[in-house]
């Protein structure tokens, strides 16, 4: 999966701790989902996308090998 | 996220307490081979048999509780070390979480079949009692380690 969460947050001007606290969840999983080290929950995805006011497929997208 | 079956973060002090303690207490144990006299005590004993007599059912029986206070200090104190939620529990490290305990439980198993082919006699006896503690040992090994290299992911923030 890939995503553009870095990008989102750089036009927002936030950072992984700012979003983090926004979503609930740890600094260090924003890191991960950001490094695709991580594929996050459905619930957590909207959750992000409600952040930046956007769809979930705005931010994520499916790569080939998924 | 909302998970019932972990103790509350401040467990996580008081479990290691016990852990260190436990484990000091077991290498005195181990080491010394001795264990304090006024822990010598009647106790309620569901089932008891010393080796070549009979099995005594439902009675009081005389025991050094040495060896049990050092167990169970081990593990409710590995316990609450392991499962204890982290200060955010979340969706990635209930993953971490997971993996870890799945992991632990691969290398257990690996060990007391390792154990079972090539030690024996009170060897392999020893090896079962350290086998009470380390699965949780095991975990608690993989899973901090585990936070440590996610931590370490982090240099690359911002």
């Amino acid at each position: 999966m890939k995503n553009s969460l870095k990008v989102e947050r750089a036009k927002k001007n936030l950072t992984q701790a700012q979003l983090a606290l926004l979503v609930h969840v740890s600094r260090q999983t924003i890191n991960a989902i950001e490094l695709g080290k991580y594929n996050l929950s459905t619930v957590l995805a909207l959750k992000i996308a409600r952040v930046f006011g956007k769809t979930v497929n705005e931010i994520f997208e499916l790569e080939e090998k998924d | 996220m909302r998970t019932n079956y972990l103790f509350p973060n401040r467990f996580k002090l008081p479990g290691w307490f016990l852990l260190g303690l436990g484990i000091v207490l077991g290498f005195v144990y181990i080491f010394f081979q001795e264990s304090p006299g006024f822990l010598n005590q009647k106790v309620f004993a569901m089932v008891d048999q010393e080796f070549l007599h009979p099995v005594i059912l439902f009675q009081m029986v005389q025991t050094n509780l040495f060896g049990d206070i050092i167990a169970i200090l081990l593990i409710s104190g590995g316990l609450f070390v392991a499962f204890s939620k982290e200060k955010i529990e979340d969706e990635y490290i209930s993953k971490i979480r997971l993996e870890s305990l799945v992991w632990a439980t691969y290398i257990n198993y690996f060990v007391i079949i390792f154990s079972i082919i090539f030690i024996y006699g009170t060897a392999f006896l020893w090896i079962l009692i350290f086998n009470m503690f380390t699965l949780l040992f095991f975990f608690i090994i993989r899973f901090y380690w585990l936070k440590k290299s996610v931590k370490k992911m982090m240099r690359n923030e911002e």
